[in-house]
């Protein structure tokens, strides 16, 4: 009888059908306990969904060690299983002039591999955001993506009869510099897909974008960043920014929600041969002193309100690899199935370990 | 149709309870008319249940599986099917009735229930959603008729019986139950995979639901393979079939009803 070297015992522990069960049942029960402890400590896995696996592994591992570690070895299990996996697999590919008639089971073992495999890339190199405000018209940096912007050309909320929100009606461009990337309509279970980027929509909402006012002389203008006013006297006032909810701090203000509450204007008035004055209108406080000085009196009227679009962009290099191991998954049980019943009807029985 | 369904929602029921005795006469007495009334009892709850299914679906304009009503009225559909594939094709007969009894378990839990179809939410609009469903239920159902088989075998085993089926037989056959659930699950799997992704933009959730899925589909592969290891053979795979079961369970109905998940039953 041969005796087995060193490399072949070792090569078939790797492919061994029995370490396999062994992985998977070990990996079954850490998942099966762990998923408990997800469900009873929302406030340490509440955001895992929106954080790539490694960057939260990482992040929570520095406060939580002793509650997530068993996703540490979950992790190493299935990462140890995947490569025993792919090694049956590769055994199979060495003997295929014996073993062809499997070949259904083993699309499914590849489909396996390459789905452990493409979760295990995106969780390492990919990105997600969460939440990412797109107003109509305006360019929005996609997380994650230096160079690329996503552009909201058009938006139209789609309403039930009682108001309540159906679906989001999103017209997105992609673009990198003035190159479109990819254009589509967004919406509920149709995203915007280019390469490894995925964005989907989320919700939508309103905010508070400036005040309409009345000027005297000017009449009813809006107070928008951007604006510019060309005062009489050929002065110039320019709304540089609108905080709807601001606290002052050491004379400087700075945001403290989204909600319209102590509204705040960043202003700049500048006038023929005199320095410019640049400084913050609260609204809720007089007007600031080189406004009156310069003859500009503003009555606020009525807020200004922008609707924005909530998107999701994530960054998943690995998602093409899991559709492909999707696909071989779903050959390789319909050709598993077939020849289920074809070894059935010929009295064949599988080998026995 | 549907102005009827608590009416024809009784007779369904009705004939599900009706085939439980015959079974069980014929298991008794071995009389060839119990089982061709048992059979056509089965048959005829089927066929009305079908037709419901289809009328409900054509009404509705999607498949109407999206709160516990409808999903428990899928899954006993799903279970008749499985049972009457395996009860025409090898004649299980009484070894399958505990399948029967989940079934009318769960279809009598829901005679009291309002029928409404809910109107569809915006996110299962999708074929996805339809494949999904329909691959799951009856994956699950396969996963019943495992666990039934197993039972039987584990009766034969410890309380020998001669009407009972073979060992050999009820082996083979809890084999192919757990084979079709896998194949059927996996297709499942895929299907709310790729819903996800265009969905919500990651293809798996850590979401309690989505884990356990996972769980499921891993526990049931491992049996897939179990079944070529000598010592896992018959009383160790019958336990792993009654063990499985309880995973599903606890996926359908503990999660979707105990805990909080994207999957409620409500």
């Amino acid at each position: 009888m041969n005796r087995l070297t060193v490399s072949q015992r070792l090569w078939r522990l790797c492919c061994s059908l029995k370490l396999a069960i062994v992985l998977a049942s070990a990996a079954t029960l850490f998942a099966i306990g762990g998923s408990l402890t997800i469900h009873f400590h929302p406030r340490i896995y509440g955001n895992l969904d929106t954080t790539p696996l490694a960057q939260w592994l990482l992040a929570a591992s520095r406060d939580h060690a002793g509650e997530i570690w068993w996703l540490w070895v979950t992790g190493v299990l299935f990462l140890l299983f995947g490569l025993n996996t792919l090694c049956c697999f590769v055994d199979w590919l060495i003997h295929i002039n014996l073993r062809w008639r499997k070949l259904g089971e083993y699309l499914i073992h590849l489909g396996f591999v390459l789905f452990v495999g493409a979760f295990f890339w995106g969780s390492l190199a990919g990105t997600r955001t969460d939440g990412v405000r797109l107003f109509v018209g305006a360019l929005t940096p996609v997380p994650g993506n230096p160079g690329t912007y996503l552009r909201l050309d058009h938006f139209e909320p789609v309403m039930s009869d009682n108001g309540r929100p159906l679906d989001m009606i999103n017209q997105l461009t992609l673009l990198r510099g003035e190159s479109v990337l990819a254009e589509t309509v967004a919406k509920i279970n149709h995203p915007l897909i280019y390469k490894d980027l995925v964005v989907t929509v989320m919700s939508f909402g309103q905010s508070a974008k400036g005040f309409q006012v009345l000027i005297p002389n000017l009449g009813m203008v809006e107070l928008v960043p951007g604006q510019h006013l060309r005062l009489p006297g050929g002065g110039r006032l320019e709304v540089l920014e609108f905080l709807p909810d601001a606290v002052r701090h050491r004379n400087q203000w700075t945001a403290r929600s989204e909600r319209l509450v102590d509204p705040v204007f960043r202003l700049r008035l500048t006038r023929p041969g005199l320095e410019p004055w640049e400084g913050w209108y609260p609204l809720r406080e007089e007007i600031p002193f080189p406004l009156i000085q310069a003859g500009v009196r503003i009555w606020p009227k009525q807020p200004l309100f922008a609707n924005y679009s909530l998107v999701r962009a994530n960054r998943d290099p690995g998602a093409g690899v899991a559709l492909a191991g999707g696909i071989c998954l779903l050959i390789g049980s319909l050709i598993a199935l077939g020849s289920f019943y074809r070894k059935r009807s010929r009295g064949d029985r599988p080998e026995i370990v | 149709m549907l102005a009827h369904q608590p009416v024809i929602l009784n007779i369904i029921f009705a004939c599900y309870l009706a085939a439980l005795p015959c079974y069980l006469l014929h298991f008794f007495r071995h009389k060839r008319g119990w089982r061709v009334l048992a059979v056509s009892a089965m048959l005829t709850g089927f066929a009305l249940q079908s037709a419901l299914l289809a009328a409900r679906w054509l009404e509705a304009g999607y498949l109407p599986v999206t709160n516990l009503f409808s999903t428990q009225y899928f899954f006993s559909w799903a279970l008749v099917l499985t049972y009457l594939y395996f009860d025409v094709r090898y004649r299980v007969g009484s070894s399958g009735l505990f399948v029967v009894v989940i079934n009318l378990l769960l279809l009598g839990s829901v005679l009291q229930r309002d029928p409404e179809i809910p109107i569809l939410i915006p996110s299962l609009d999708t074929p996805l959603f339809t494949i999904h469903i329909i691959c799951s239920f009856t994956g699950y159902a396969m996963f019943a008729m495992a666990f039934t088989l197993g039972v039987i075998y584990l009766i034969n085993r410890y309380i020998p019986n001669k009407r009972l089926p073979d060992p050999v037989v009820l082996r083979k056959l809890n084999e192919e139950a757990i084979f079709l659930g896998f194949i059927l699950f996996s297709i499942c799997m895929i299907a709310g995979c790729i819903w996800a992704y265009i969905a919500w933009g990651f293809y798996f959730s850590w979401e309690i639901k989505s884990l356990w899925s996972f769980i499921v589909w891993l526990f049931y592969a491992g049996m897939c393979h179990a079944k070529f290891i000598r010592r896992w053979q018959g009383t160790g795979y019958a336990w792993l079939s009654l063990l499985g079961f309880g995973v599903v369970l606890f996926t359908y109905l503990g999660i979707g009803l105990l805990l909080e998940s994207s999957h409620p039953l409500e």
